[in-house]
Order: C-alpha cells, then sequence, then structure tokens
C-alpha cells in the first residue's frame, strides 16, 4: 500500500515535470539552444498565475491561458530580438546567453516581487480523496491532467498542423526548410514562444503544489535538461514519460533513501544512462 | 618582446601589491587571483578541446576537503594537505574522465554537473569530511602568504597554458575541439589527449581550492561544491576569450573588478549587472575579449557588427 502510495504521487508530480521539460525539449531539439533560462520563465508563469489570483481574483486554473498568452508573448520577443542575434554561433555562447538571461529574469524578479515565499492557495488547494486506501491530493491530480492535456496538445500541434510541420521541417534541415518557403526567424521566435508557453503553464501549476520564489529558477533548469535527455527531443509525450520515471524515482528515492537525495537521483539516473547509452542521445541531439 | 617585457612588469607589479597596497585590496586580491586560477584551469579542458565543463567545481571541492580534512582531521602540515587534495582530484578526474569525456556537447556538461551534484551529497554524508557542518581549519594570519601563493599557483597555470598552446599536445587539443573524428584519423589519440588535459585542469583547481580553504578557514558542503563558482569559471574564460593564453586571466580580473565595485553597494543591482553583461558580451564579443582586440586594430568598430551579422539568424 505504501509503494502504491508513492507510485501515485511520483506520477502526479511526473506529469508536472513533464510540462516542465516539453518546453526545454522542444527549444533545445527545433532551435539548438540549450536554454538555461527555461526555469527562470517556468518562474515567472508562476508569478503571473500567482498575481492573476491574487489581484485579480481569477481562479488559477483559469489563469493559466492568460499567463501562457503573456508568456508566449516574452518568449517570442527575446527569441526575435535578442536569441536570434546569436543562434548560430557555438553552443557555448548560446548556453552563457541564456545564461545571463536567467540571471537577469532571477534578479528583475527578485526586485519586483521580493524574495517572499509565495503559494497560489485555492480554497481546494488541501483537499484530496481517498481510493483504495491510497489519498490522491485534487490539487495535484488537477495539475497532473492540464500537463497531460497540454502534452497531448503539443504533439497534435506538432503532428497534425502547417506550423508543426514547418517546425519538425526546421529542425530537421533549416535550408532546406527556407528553401520552402519558412521563415526561420519568425518560426525560431515562434517556437521559442511555444515553449516559454509551456514553461509559464508549469510555474502555474508548481505555484499551486509547492512555493515559488525568484531563486527555484536554476534547480527547475536542472530538473527540465535531465527529464528532456531521458525524454528525448523529438516526441512530446515520450518527455512526459521520462518526467514520469524522474517523479517516480524522486519519490521512492525520499522514503527510502532520505529527501536530501532527490537531486542526487535524477542526476544519478541521468549520468547512468548517458554512459550507458551515449550513441541513442546523441543521435537525438 | 615588447609583450613579454609588459607581462613580466604586470606580474612584478602583482607580485609586490603586498608592500603597498592595503589589507582590503590584498584580500580582493587574492580573490580575484584564485578565481582567475579556476577560469585558466576551466580554459586548459574547455577553451582548448571544447568540452565545457560543469563538474570543475568537483575538483574544487575535492581539493578543499583534502586539505581540510589533512589539516582539521589529521593535523597534517598545509603543503602536505594541498597535496593531498590535488592527488585526490586528479584520481577522480583520471577515474570519471575515461567514462564521461565519451560524451559529447551538451551531454559532457550536464554529466559533469550530475558528478558535482553527487560528490556534493556524498561528502555531505562523510564523517571524515563533518557532514552538512563543515570543517573549521587552522587559523593563520598572514594574508600575504596567502596571496603570494594564490599568484604562484596562478603564473604556474598561465605558463602550463602558455606552454600547452605551442606544443604538440596542445595542438591536438584544439584538433579535438575542430573536429573531433579529424583528428582522430590524423592519429591524435583522442581519449589520452581529453583525459590529461582534464586531469590537468583538476590538478590547478584542486590547488586552489586548498588554498581558498585554508585562508577562508571553514568549509561545507554547500560552499565547497558551488556550482554557481563552475559558472564563473566560464563565463570568465569566455568572456576573455577560450583557448588563448591571457584571454582567461584578463576575463576574471575584469569581471571580478566589475562585481566587487557593483556588490559592495547593492548586491542585486549587482547581480542583475552582471547578467547584463554577459548577455550584451556574448551578443557582440562571442569569441572574447583578445578576439575583440585584434579585431578591432584590423577593422576598427565595424567589428561589432561583423560577429553580429556573422552570427546572427
Amino acid at each position: 500500500m505504501l509503494f502504491a502510495q508513492i507510485l501515485v504521487n511520483g506520477v502526479l508530480l511526473g506529469g508536472l515535470y513533464g510540462l516542465m521539460a516539453l518546453g526545454m525539449a522542444l527549444v533545445w531539439g527545433v532551435l539548438n539552444i540549450v536554454n538555461l533560462a527555461h526555469g527562470a520563465l517556468i518562474m515567472l508563469g508562476g508569478y503571473a498565475v500567482y498575481f492573476l489570483f491574487t489581484g485579480a481574483g481569477i481562479d488559477p486554473f483559469a489563469a493559466l491561458p492568460i499567463a501562457m498568452a503573456g508568456m508566449f508573448c516574452v518568449g517570442y520577443l527575446l527569441q526575435r530580438f535578442l536569441l536570434n542575434l546569436i543562434v548560430r554561433s557555438a553552443l557555448l555562447n548560446t548556453l552563457l546567453i541564456t545564461f545571463g538571461l536567467d540571471v537577469v529574469l532571477t534578479y528583475l524578479a527578485q526586485l519586483a516581487f521580493s524574495a517572499d515565499f509565495r503559494t497560489i492557495n485555492p480554497s481546494y488547494a488541501g483537499a484530496n480523496f481517498t481510493l483504495g486506501g491510497i489519498t490522491v491530493p485534487l490539487a495535484r491530480l488537477a495539475a497532473f491532467a492540464v500537463a497531460l492535456l497540454l502534452a497531448g496538445l503539443v504533439w497534435l500541434l506538432l503532428n497534425r498542423t502547417r506550423l508543426g510541420r514547418a517546425i519538425r521541417a526546421t529542425a530537421q534541415n533549416l535550408v532546406a526548410a527556407r528553401l520552402y518557403g519558412v521563415d526561420p526567424r519568425q518560426l525560431y521566435a515562434i517556437t521559442f514562444g511555444i515553449g516559454a508557453a509551456l514553461a509559464g503553464a508549469a510555474g502555474g501549476l508548481y505555484g499551486v503544489v509547492a512555493q515559488i520564489t525568484p531563486y527555484i529558477g536554476t534547480s527547475l533548469t536542472a530538473k527540465s535538461f535531465v527529464i528532456a535527455i531521458i525524454g528525448g527531443l523529438d516526441n512530446p509525450l515520450s518527455v512526459v514519460l521520462g518526467g514520469l520515471v524522474i517523479g517516480i524515482a524522486e519519490s521512492a528515492g525520499s522514503l527510502y533513501l532520505g529527501p536530501t537525495f532527490t537531486d542526487v537521483i535524477s542526476f544519478g539516473l541521468l549520468v547512468l544512462i548517458l554512459v550507458a547509452r551515449p550513441a541513442r542521445s546523441l543521435r537525438t541531439a | 618582446m615588447l609583450r613579454w617585457a609588459a607581462i613580466a612588469a604586470v606580474a612584478l607589479l602583482l607580485a609586490l601589491l603586498p608592500l603597498y597596497g592595503d589589507a582590503v585590496t590584498i584580500q580582493y586580491g587574492i580573490n580575484a587571483l584564485l578565481v582567475a586560477v579556476l577560469a585558466q584551469a576551466w580554459n586548459i579542458l574547455g577553451g582548448f578541446t571544447g568540452y565545457a565543463s560543469f563538474g570543475n567545481s568537483t575538483f574544487y571541492g575535492l581539493g578543499t576537503y583534502g586539505t581540510a580534512i589533512a589539516m582539521a582531521q589529521f593535523g597534517l602540515p598545509f603543503w602536505t594537505g594541498l597535496l593531498l587534495g590535488a592527488a585526490l582530484a586528479m584520481l577522480c578526474a583520471l577515474l570519471v574522465g575515461i567514462p564521461i569525456l565519451r560524451l559529447r556537447g551538451p551531454y559532457f556538461a550536464i554529466a559533469t554537473l550530475g558528478l558535482s551534484a553527487a560528490l556534493s551529497a556524498l561528502v555531505a554524508n562523510l564523517d571524515i569530511a563533518g557532514r552538512n557542518i563543515g570543517l573549521i581549519l587552522p587559523l593563520t594570519r598572514n594574508d600575504t602568504l596567502f596571496y603570494e601563493a594564490s599568484l604562484a599557483l596562478l603564473a604556474a597555470a598561465t605558463l602550463a597554458v602558455a606552454w600547452l598552446s605551442a606544443s604538440r599536445f596542445g595542438m591536438g587539443l584544439i584538433a579535438i575541439r575542430e573536429d573531433e573524428d579529424a583528428a582522430a584519423v590524423m592519429g591524435v589519440n583522442t581519449t589520452l589527449y581529453k583525459v590529461v588535459a582534464l586531469v590537468l585542469s583538476a590538478l590547478f583547481t584542486a590547488v586552489a581550492g586548498g588554498i581558498h580553504a585554508y585562508w577562508i578557514t571553514f568549509i561545507d558542503p554547500a560552499s565547497a561544491f558551488d556550482s554557481t563558482l563552475n559558472v564563473r569559471m566560464v563565463i570568465m574564460t569566455v568572456f576573455g576569450g577560450p583557448g588563448t593564453v591571457l584571454g582567461p586571466v584578463v576575463g576574471a580580473f575584469i569581471l571580478s573588478a566589475i562585481y566587487e565595485a557593483l556588490a559592495s553597494s547593492i548586491s542585486t543591482a549587482a547581480a542583475l549587472f552582471f547578467g547584463i553583461v554577459i548577455v550584451l558580451a556574448v551578443i557582440f564579443m562571442p569569441r572574447g575579449l583578445v578576439d575583440l582586440g585584434w579585431g578591432f586594430r584590423r577593422m576598427g568598430p565595424r567589428y561589432l557588427l561583423e560577429t553580429v551579422r556573422q552570427y546572427r539568424l
């Protein structure tokens, strides 16, 4: 029974992790940018939902689309007018510039929102139900459902629409896509915008199940990175699967080894996977 | 010739600093010198082979803990502690380098990051390393000694890199950066070269960690395996010019100076400004300060436009 509870906790957490990694995997796979500011975008999304809830009284789940639209604009502008300037240079440079962005966003958030811990706390935050002896917190279940829904939507977008076809084509071969009439500047900006919107949604959900501070970005970036690699970069559904793996491993590990080990578990898993199957990871890059 | 004379003059000026500088300047100098050593050590692997290590803070942590354990737990002298720390770090670099250096690009970067996180947790659970609480080293109030030791270490690291950039070994490393498969075909033993570069990098990083530990006299897992320190090594090297001899040192000095000047007033503004400097530096000088210097001499301010044009979409 204890194990089943851990499994449920891990799966619910893992769905959210998967959503966090989804935007990063999309940007990485298409633009070849490892976006170290991804966690900061998640943090900004969290604050957006927090202020929509506390300021305007909008239910956090209803506020998600608004936050996503706002974050899409932020991401679009960042890529269109900043990252596009450097996108063709070495990987180290894109790593560095997104790290710089991460610092800027983090400390802007600290100046604007202060370093206080914030939690998005709707009336149903503590509600849960018991099913066959397993406790399921409602808010986490809803967050999990939204994460799955969004992953499904991204899959549909990529595989069933004209825009998705253009994104996939650009990921495979930029020059060929250009010859077929894709405007890469526009497309890169849209893709980054979608990544930021997904980060925003993940941030809003994170704020419902955990606490937001300006500094959560770095560890969420690292986690997203790990999951993106485990899940692979080409299929949004496998990214969510990667999130589930990490979620279950962490919740089991924190019980059997102690909560200080959660980061070690995800990174340990990552190193093992990388060393054991480097060829696969390299091909998808 | 003139260049070498200038460098020698600057080195002499730095070496004599304890004679004319006040206590605060010397302490600032120790920090700046040690950070410059870290940047230069990172440059050996990251700048020359293009393998971006985010695990150099592992070697830094092993250097600090090696020194601290030797001095605090066994009462050994400082130099023995330094040696122990360096040996630990080099052994670790050798053992993990062989499997991890097979990975390329971001996969290598993240694997090294994971290594550092794992070792930090390991140390936090070891009795001999003082667990989460950390260790206190014997107190020595002799900033001049620490300053000169740091300067000597920086000189050694820079000379090592100067030798690298002119040697067959260094050429092999650069060949790996430009095209690893081609280098292998040309007869470069890529695995051996990369592992040796990592071990060399670990040596200087660990000694810097050991000196810092004895100077600060207190260490704990969070500060010893601090991953932001690793990020600073990368930024300073890339800012100055990766794969060059003096670039990392110049980058480290300039960025430390900016950071210290701002940090004394408002720390949030300092961090914010640091981020903005990084963003602008990447856009306008993606190949570093040294390349900017060459470019300006060749074509003046047009260099900035040309680099942006080269890398934009």
